[in-house]
């Protein structure tokens, strides 16, 4: 018989929080993550606002409280194949694809330096390139290898297995569809960066120095691909006159219609990171309004206080390549009532938040808005939606979100599945 | 400071709303259509401003201000607007609020833009027309209208000329007098913040006028708009095919005057006298391209239209009477000419009646019409050139 747990789409701080919770008040849980990691997009994160301290900490701890307790069982490299309504419960498949490293894996990166092939980094949205067989980032759970098959072709796997001292390459290994019992469901799907090179004008993909909110993470991360030094792309020149640019695809009907929520903090965070690193810095940042939702309100008034900080109103709305790889951008500064033109080193854009679901709906009878935010009124007994599967959402409300979801899921399964 | 009151019209804006302007609304201010509009001078560009002034019914910073016009209706920044707001349309609906404002009577203004009165302005030249006809008694029946020596169609027998020209001219004349009275009071409202010291300085309007119809000639403003590139070459068209037409219609009056009143003689292959003119004669292959053309240009503009819908919005009932009345007054006059020539009197006459009404239309309408755009465009990119904005 299939075991019974709580299913869990998505191992993102949304899930590992549900997981957490329900385990360690006594019931089964299983995260299905697609990633070869856990922690999602908060892993990316150099800091969370407005404390300004590295999410790694507080998801390290997560992954103890998942390390030392049974009753969680995740699925990296996994997803949610079919899901059947069963009397009370669900039926569910998980297809887990191979990993290639099994879990005699000790992290010591021996495979790393014998594979010959490389890939673009996605953990660091291809600013950097890693080996086929490599580990994610430095601190990911589980710290286990992987070997991108589509990467590694020919005799690249056998490289790598030659060089593991420990017999953990498996390349004979296969993928397996795994069969669990959900007395209830939790959707933690998460999101996407939105896509902005949609955005025609925004340059994005086109120009130069041009980057997304979550690529200046990873700038800005020390285990990312710069070290943490903040320096623009092309030319690994130190980016020091730096425009972000507010709704980036947010609050646009052409793009996604509503305000993505965590944009404007982010931006804000961001140039702190800008200010820390290089004191004579300087940050433009051009919005249409500064949301800062409930107590963030001071955290914007700190930053818009600082030296070289300067907030305009007026929607950049034309991006261009200057020269020696600077980007122009062009607004209305509404206030003066000018259009104006300006030059910096790098521009950020603020783009916003896309549900993972716009692109892999998961077929539950749920009823997705055009972008496809799950519409929580939708969902049937026994499933749940959490955090910014519903509506874009900053970390702190996804964490209270999950708690709350997890005594759901919980007074599901004592209920007896779904009824 | 010094203190500046605001006069907001809310009668106003919702005049703008039920003009064809009804996202004026959705606006947020983000100022994404001042940057994408490659028409607007860098200083106090529009429309982003026109949006926040029509939102609060200030009309009169609207309407003495050469920038309402100055816009082209490209749409880019239309299709670039997160909202759905449309500055396109919006600014289209108080352009035509500006012409009922200049063009009086008003009440002609407000029924052209009401489809209600569509078959009263459509009855006035059937009635002019039908009684001209009557009175010659070319009512009855076809056979009783007068045919040329060889049996042809003349539609010149049907309703001889002296008739049409003091239709024609009374209407034209009348068309000409509201549009000088429209300027002058624009030209006004325009210049207020100058003094004429200032406007003589800068040349004035006429000195101006020529670097104005040398961009409008080459269709140079046009040519920068983004998402509906083809209209250009459309407006190139329609523009160049009523060039063509007006050049023939004044040729056709000395044609018909010159030898009449004047016993000039004709020469080389030129017909000198009463309509039709054969198709040997130069004037008529110049009339003859420039029906083509118009027709080309109009089924251009149609199609570029409803290609554009979705990005540029669909456009109100001002626009689309104006589109459809040109589009009338070319096929009706190609057809007639083609009827005409094939004897088929039973067609020829209803459709050469038809000709004349829409031509009434465009002509003694045009000041209260979308036709005005071309008088009133003109005059504000005139006092743009003068001031700098254009």
């Amino acid at each position: 018989m299939a075991q019974e747990c709580i299913l869990v789409i998505g191992g993102g701080i949304s899930g590992l929080t549900v997981a957490v919770e329900a385990a360690e008040a006594g019931y089964d849980v299983c995260v299905v993550e697609k990633n070869p990691y856990l922690g999602g997009r908060v892993a990316q994160l150099n800091k969370y606002f407005p404390k300004l301290c590295p999410p790694l900490c507080g998801l390290e701890i997560n992954y103890r409280r998942i390390k030392e307790n049974p009753r969680v069982r995740f699925y990296t490299l996994a997803e949610v194949e079919k899901i059947s309504a069963k009397g009370g419960s669900f039926d569910v498949s998980i297809k887990v694809n191979p990993r290639y490293v099994n879990d005699r894996c000790v992290a010591c990166d021996a495979c790393a330096q014998a594979c010959p092939a490389e890939k673009p980094d996605d953990f660091n949205f291809g600013m950097s390139r890693t080996k086929a067989a490599y580990l994610p980032f430095d601190q990911a759970f589980p710290q286990q290898y992987v070997i991108d098959s589509k990467a590694c072709k020919g005799d690249c796997g056998k490289k790598c297995q030659e060089a593991c001292k420990y017999g953990a390459v498996d390349l004979g290994m296969k993928g397996e569809t795994v069969n669990v019992s959900a007395s209830a469901i939790v959707m933690a799907t998460g999101w996407n960066p939105y896509e902005i090179a949609r955005a025609d004008n925004l340059g994005f993909g086109k120009v130069k120095n041009v980057i997304n909110n979550m690529m200046m993470e990873r700038l800005a991360a020390p285990n990312g691909p710069t070290g943490g030094k903040i320096l623009r792309p092309s030319d690994g020149k130190e980016a020091k006159k730096v425009a972000f640019v507010q709704c980036a695809g947010s609050r646009d009907e052409n793009h996604l219609p509503y305000c993505s929520y965590i944009c404007c903090m982010a931006s804000l965070k961001q140039t702190t990171y800008l200010k820390e690193q290089y004191p004579d810095a300087t940050a433009d940042i051009f919005y249409i309004d500064i949301r800062t939702p409930g107590k963030y309100e001071k955290f914007y008034w700190k930053v818009r206080d600082m030296e070289g900080v300067k907030l305009t109103k007026g929607k950049v709305a034309r991006v261009e390549q200057a020269a020696g790889g600077d980007v122009k951008v062009v607004l209305e500064d509404i206030l003066s009532g000018k259009k104006v033109e300006q030059t910096f080193d790098m521009v950020v854009l603020a783009s916003g938040m896309e549900p993972s679901t716009r692109t892999k709906p998961v077929q539950l009878g749920i009823t997705y808005t055009d972008e496809g935010l799950i519409v929580p009124s939708s969902l049937k007994p026994g499933i749940y939606a959490v955090g910014s599967a519903k509506s874009p959402v900053d970390v702190a409300k996804s964490m209270q979100d999950a708690t709350g979801v997890a005594l759901k899921s919980i007074q599901s399964v004592l209920a007896g599945g779904a009824k | 400071m010094s203190a500046r009151t605001l006069n907001p019209d809310l009668g106003f804006v919702k005049d703008v709303i039920s003009s064809g302007g009804e996202s004026l609304k959705k606006c947020y201010q983000c100022a994404t259509c001042s940057v994408v509009c490659n028409m607007t001078p860098d200083a106090n560009p529009f429309p982003r401003k026109e949006m926040i002034q029509a939102q609060w019914g200030l009309k009169e910073q609207l309407f003495g201000n050469p920038d309402i016009w100055l816009c082209h209706q490209c749409s880019d920044c239309t299709a670039y607007c997160p909202r759905g707001a449309k500055p396109g349309e919006v600014l289209n609906a108080i352009r035509k609020m500006s012409i009922r404002r200049y063009s009086k009577p008003g009440f002609l203004a407000k029924m052209a833009g009401d489809p209600k009165s569509l078959i009263v302005l459509l009855a006035i030249p059937v009635v002019i027309l039908l009684a001209i006809l009557g009175s010659l008694g070319h009512l009855t029946s076809i056979s009783n209208i007068p045919r040329g020596e060889d049996g042809s169609i003349v539609y010149a027998k049907w309703i001889p000329v002296p008739f049409i020209d003091a239709t024609f001219g009374t209407a034209a004349a009348f068309a000409l007098a509201v549009f000088i009275m429209g300027v002058r009071s624009y030209w006004k409202d325009l210049s207020s913040g100058l003094t004429p010291q200032q406007i003589a300085a800068k040349g004035g309007p006429f000195q101006n006028l020529a670097p104005v119809l040398s961009d409008i000639l080459a269709h140079r403003k046009f040519e920068k708009c983004e998402t509906t590139k083809d209209r250009a070459q459309a407006h190139k068209f329609v523009f160049y095919a009523f060039v063509g037409l007006a050049i023939t219609t004044t040729w056709a009056i000395l044609y018909l005057y010159g030898y009449e009143l004047l016993g000039i003689k004709a020469f080389g292959p030129f017909h000198f006298g009463e309509s039709p003119y054969p198709l040997t004669d130069p004037m008529k292959w110049l009339a003859n391209v420039s029906a083509l053309a118009l027709i080309a240009g109009i089924l251009m503009v149609i199609s570029n239209r409803i290609k554009n819908k979705e990005k540029a919005g669909g456009g109100s009932y001002y626009d689309w009477l104006f589109i459809l009345v040109v589009a009338g007054v070319a096929f009706t006059g190609f057809f007639s000419e083609i009827f005409r020539l094939i004897n088929a009197a039973p067609v020829a006459y209803p459709t050469y009646f038809t000709h004349l009404v829409l031509v009434f239309f465009l002509f003694a309408y045009a000041p209260f019409s979308k036709m005005a755009h071309m008088v009133y465009r003109g005059t504000a990119m005139v006092y743009g050139k003068l001031s700098g904005r254009a």
